[in-house]
């Protein structure tokens, strides 16, 4: 029995949350029609509202409200520009995207070029580059603090990474004796990366899981109805009539041929 | 001699994947419905962001950038809760926007929901900006003139007009910005176009996936702290002492994390006997 509390919106989204969970779930059988419903909705939804925020959010509120009630009618030249882009789809007038693509080529390069050297090249630099061992009034010191990523015993393996996996990419010189040595401990450091990698995206696969199970078994409750319970058991009777047609058309295929 | 084609190796490497499906589910599965609450340790990363909010001062100005959408949702939203519990805890004023279209309903209902919760008011105590294209233009416009990119805020309130807003004018008057990011644009954009160019504290969260492409930055002290998937937001949650969705989920996670290195484990240890049988078989 449904809870009087509950909204209609909140229990309509809780049966279609769980029957379109439970229809991509079922791609882990085999590819089925429930699978591709629920993906074509996924795709169609997601475009649409798209398309709607960006309408609202662009040509209403950043140009229509603007142009219209302030009098802003300069914004009619990022306007006409955004419209060229457009004219790709008639032939007559395609070089009029252009004009629009070498703006949008050159604001991004423009902007791209600099910042991306400042962070991604010269701050990175920097932080490779670190003393590999600490200077202080006493003397010279060295920290071998293995979870302090500052310590001069982790920036001693940063730099036998860095060098040792650019080494690896260098391909002019032949990888033999000391070469070899190098550019196999960069192996040795690009599959720890890769193993880290792997792992974290395993962690992110399995909370995506626990996320809808979560959901699954939240809309399990009296209060919204059981979609969970109904919807898997409708599901698995689909499904199961499918796989029974699939099978059928398939021996009178072949009892044709024969 | 040849090896049969019954014999367990070739069975279990040619097991139908249908049974390891099931598995998986049946390991994430019973912990969620027979929690045992194993222990949560905190990383410093996680740690450092929450310190950083702790340390700011009543009234500060907290930006949550949440630039991820609903495919996300089991890993950045519980991210999302937290940062804004502790952030309206702490009176901070609270500048909600996406740079991603698809969340811009999500991030919304997060924002409005905690608030209310927490009894604090739009335009007084938070304000969610929504969504503008151009992701790291919007940055940079944002570092320049916060106005202008968003005259109004996501239910078309004046900015001006928001007390929330009153002496924010640019990301230079931002005491402390976090970006939860799913892919691009996320946390390299709020780096790149906006740390680095107009210098305010920043810090990140992110799906597990993203993560070890973050450290690089986060070792190099371009972003204060980071919250890495589910896994971060336990984390945080447990700094906060307020058990949420992710807490709920470590159970979960580490058993099928358990039952993945199993699997890897015997994979490997069949496949290393019929590499042997093999070599057995053809030196017969």
């Amino acid at each position: 029995m449904l809870a009087d509390g509950l909204p209609l919106d909140v229990l309509i989204g809780a049966w279609v949350a769980t029957g379109l969970t439970l229809f991509i779930y079922t791609f882990l059988y085999r590819d089925n029609p429930l699978f591709k419903l629920g993906e074509h909705l996924y795709v169609g939804i997601s475009v649409g509202y798209s398309i709607v925020i960006t309408v609202y959010a662009v040509g209403v509120k950043l140009l229509w409200i603007p142009m219209v009630e302030k009098g802003q009618w300069q914004l009619l030249i990022p306007a006409l520009l955004g419209l060229m882009i457009s004219a790709r789809f008639f032939p007559r007038i395609a070089w009029l995207a252009r004009i629009s693509f070498a703006f949008v080529v050159g604001f991004g390069a423009g902007t791209i070029i600099p910042r991306l050297i400042s962070s991604n090249v010269l701050s990175q630099l920097e932080d490779t580059i670190s003393p590999l061992v600490t200077m202080t009034a006493s003397g010279l010191t060295y920290t071998m603090d293995f979870l302090d990523p500052k310590s001069d015993i982790n920036n001693f393996i940063t730099l036998i990474g860095v060098v040792s996996v650019l080494f690896y990419f260098f391909f002019s010189v032949e990888h033999r004796g000391v070469g070899q040595a190098i550019a196999r401990t960069g192996i040795m450091f690009l599959m720890i990366a890769f193993g880290a990698a792997f792992g974290y995206t395993v962690m992110s696969r399995m909370s995506l899981l626990i996320g809808r199970f979560d959901d699954l078994i939240m809309f399990s409750g009296a209060e919204y109805g059981r979609p969970t319970f109904v919807l898997l058991a409708l599901t698995v009777v689909v499904l199961a009539y499918w796989v029974y047609r699939e099978k059928q058309a398939f021996r009178s295929t072949v009892e044709e041929k024969s | 001699m040849k090896p049969s084609n019954h014999s367990i190796v070739s069975m279990m490497l040619t097991i139908d994947r249908r049974y390891i499906f099931v598995l998986i589910a049946l390991a994430t599965l019973i912990p969620l419905l027979n929690p045992i609450n194993l222990p949560i340790v905190i990383s410093p990363e996680v740690r450092a962001v929450y310190d950083h909010m702790e340390s700011l001062p009543e009234g500060a100005v907290f930006l949550l950038s949440m630039d991820f959408d609903p495919a996300s949702k089991p890993e950045v939203y519980p991210q999302a809760i937290s940062l804004l519990r502790h952030a309206f805890k702490k009176n901070m004023k609270v500048i909600g926007m996406t740079l991603v279209v698809t969340g811009t309903g999500m991030a919304e209902e997060v924002i409005a929901t905690v608030a209310e919760d927490m009894g604090k008011i739009n335009g007084i105590d938070y304000t969610f900006l929504g969504w503008r294209p151009g992701a790291s233009a919007v940055i940079l416009s944002m570092g320049q003139d916060l106005a202008g990119t968003f005259p109004q805020d996501h239910y078309g309130t004046p900015i001006d007009e928001l007390f929330v807003m009153e002496h924010v004018k640019t990301l230079r008057d931002v005491d402390y910005a976090v970006s939860l990011a799913a892919g691009f644009p996320g946390i390299d954009e709020w780096y790149i176009y906006g740390k680095d160019k107009y210098q305010f504290e920043l810090g990140g969260g992110s799906t597990a996936v993203m993560a070890p492409g973050l450290y690089p930055r986060l070792r190099g002290g371009q972003i204060n702290g980071l919250i890495g998937g589910l896994r971060g937001a336990a984390e945080y949650e447990k700094l906060l002492d307020q058990s949420g969705k992710a807490m709920a989920g470590m159970d979960a996670q580490s058993a099928t994390h358990f039952v993945i290195i199993v699997l890897v484990i015997l994979c490997n240890v069949f496949y290393a006997i019929s590499r042997q049988q093999k070599r057995g078989w053809r030196r017969t």
